[in-house]
């Protein structure tokens, strides 16, 4: 079986965004240091087929690293896995934020060089995808799209999928070509690689690809500002007492009857 | 060139399986948006059950059309392909605009639905929006970006658009009877994905419906979530968690708050060894009060809570459960 991997890392939220704003040509450069490292839902893709491989010999990874900030350190962190082949992915032109034009250039990548048995991506596609880049791909390519899968397994020589839709679980055996988008979860939580594969990881050097389409984006880039803040109650008034107390004053309040005592 | 504003058209399509929620936001968002730009709106009403219903709230919303387009083979649960397939087909029988804006329900579901709209329609996918408006210009379409720490604007000047945008529900007050015309859809759908089905074995109802969430962070273990499921019972509540708790296992990926999980728009948010980011508070409305339980006061969650207790969850849970049994 092969797989193919789109991985396309976001910032890292546990420190300050790097300078990113909007060039003379209306695209997104970004400068600084940008800490762009795989996300959830990155990790759970990769998590994933690695997995799949793990259970068979005959099952082959590919993966691509969408290109941008930070290049350099994602492509390895993501070789420390060892995937079968691993390339940089450049879209040209550039518009991470419209989902139609990277979705139809990257389905033209993919349908030149052969649609793989299984494709997966993390159900958004970076920071600037809220779920609409993975569905347009499946389009392209006409694939089934299995959404929000949370693990895989083999059963016999079919792989398996796994979502959870309300108080159901779905299972899928995958019967051809498909795209499944992944979503967190405990059973695709990432595994930590091998020391020495981070090490050898470190000395690769890695080819790229170019994904590009002839027509331009139909949105133009007209602003990048810091996020609104939103308004909320706020003005904590902090519970004080004893724990029992406290207790006593917080049921009160979640059964909504200081409201009524107000009232 | 822009189009001219009378062939601009906005129109809401909104699966009536989805429920009154769905349908009222989504309205919502077509009232705001419509009255923004000085135009009327559509609304386009997918399925077969609650029609009706659909119809008068959608009137009452201030609808300048209704369709109510029905397909015999779309099932209650049907799959969003085949929803945009059938949808789709309905927008074409629509009369012609230069520039639609297609709005459907802001959430996860009305999200994938978007996108494949936008697929079959080749329509342009503006996904999550946080803002929207019509100028000489053309479409003008904001959205949170980067973990919800920058928003980005962006112009369509041409060609329609499909977009998920919450601003809450409509106003329901207008006493105009606009046209309502039906339509039976007989395209030829998809057959959805062979699964086998068995129960995930959650016993609380869906968090996003809950008029209170008890919720954990990363700062919660599992016999603390265990406690705050107890809690949520007993509440009459349901339990949400955050993005490193659900990575941890503790809690199911269907209760995940925050910007890529569900927005929740409860009457009290209950947050536990909840940290308070930017992107586990997008997934809560504005609304809603927050109360907060960490041990650290200088926890930003603090700041947009209304009530709080500084304390370990491991001594606060168990008392409270012991109040709440009461």
């Amino acid at each position: 079986m092969n797989i193919l991997v789109l991985l396309a890392g976001v910032a890292d939220v546990r420190y300050p965004l790097h300078e990113i704003r909007i060039d003379a040509a209306g695209l997104i450069e970004e400068g600084g240091q940008s800490r762009r490292q795989l996300g959830p839902f990155d990790e759970g893709a990769l998590e994933l087929a690695l997995k799949l491989r793990d259970a068979r010999e005959d099952c082959r990874i590919e993966v691509l690293v969408l290109g941008g900030s930070n290049n350099d350190n994602l492509l390895r962190s993501v070789a420390a896995f060892k995937p079968d082949r691993l390339r940089l992915l450049d879209l040209q032109p550039c518009r991470p934020w419209d989902a139609r034009l990277s979705a139809a250039q990257i389905a033209g990548l993919i349908g030149a060089e052969g649609t793989p048995d299984l494709l997966l991506i993390g159900r958004e596609f970076g920071d600037l995808d809220e779920g609409s880049l993975p569905v347009l791909l499946a389009a392209r390519l006409g694939l089934p799209l299995f959404a929000l899968a949370q693990y895989a397994e083999w059963q016999g020589e079919q792989v398996r999928l796994l979502r959870e839709r309300g108080i159901r679980q779905q299972w899928h055996s995958v019967a051809g070509p498909l795209l499944a988008t992944v979503t967190n979860d405990r059973r695709n939580k990432l595994r930590h690689p091998l020391m020495k594969n981070v090490m050898l990881a470190k000395k690769m050097t890695f080819d790229s690809v170019t994904a590009s389409a002839a027509a331009d984006s139909d949105v133009r880039l007209a602003d990048l500002a810091p996020a609104r803040e939103v308004q909320r109650g706020g003005q904590c008034r902090l519970l004080d007492g004893d724990v029992p107390s406290q207790a006593r004053a917080l049921a009160g309040y979640l059964r909504g009857e200081e409201e009524e005592n107000a009232a | 060139m822009s189009a001219p504003l009378k062939t601009r058209e906005i129109l809401a399509l909104i699966p009536l399986a989805w429920g009154d929620d769905a349908l009222d936001m989504t309205l919502g968002a077509a009232q705001r948006v419509a009255a923004d730009a000085g135009l009327g709106f559509a609304a386009l009403l997918l399925g077969n059950a609650g029609a009706e219903e659909g119809a008068r709230r959608a009137a009452a919303a201030g609808a300048a059309r209704i369709c109510l387009a029905a397909h015999g083979g779309l099932a209650l649960d049907a799959e969003p392909a085949a929803l945009a397939l059938a949808g789709a087909d309905a927008v074409r029988r629509q009369p012609e605009a230069n520039q639609r804006l297609l709005l459907v329900p802001p959430g996860a579901d009305g999200e994938e639905l978007a996108a494949h709209l936008a697929a079959v329609l080749d329509a342009q996918p503006l996904g999550r929006c946080s803002a929207l408006s019509w100028t000489e210009a053309g479409l003008e379409a904001e959205r949170a970006t980067w973990g919800g720490r920058l928003r980005l604007g962006m112009t369509q000047a041409d060609g329609s658009a499909v977009a998920c945008l919450r601003l809450g529900k409509a106003e329901l007050s207008s006493t105009a009877e606009p046209p309502c015309e039906r339509l039976e859809l007989d395209t030829v759908l998809p057959a959805p994905l062979a699964v086998e089905e068995s129960t995930s074995g959650q016993r609380l109802p869906p968090v996003e419906s809950a008029r209170i969430v008890v919720s954990g962070g990363r700062g919660v273990n599992e016999q603390g979530f265990a406690l705050l499921e107890e809690l949520a019972e007993r509440l009459d509540g349901s339990l949400g968690g955050s993005l490193p708790a659900v990575d941890a296992g503790m809690v199911p990926v269907m209760r995940q708050v925050g910007v890529s999980g569900k927005f929740v728009s409860p009457d009290i948010y209950l947050a536990v060894g909840i940290s308070g980011t930017p992107q586990h508070l997008a997934g809560i409305s504005p609304d809603t009060r927050i109360v907060a339980i960490n041990k650290d006061p200088a926890a930003d969650i603090f700041k947009v809570a209304s009530v709080g207790v500084v304390g370990d969850w491991e001594q606060v849970l168990p008392e409270l459960l012991r109040v709440v049994e009461r």
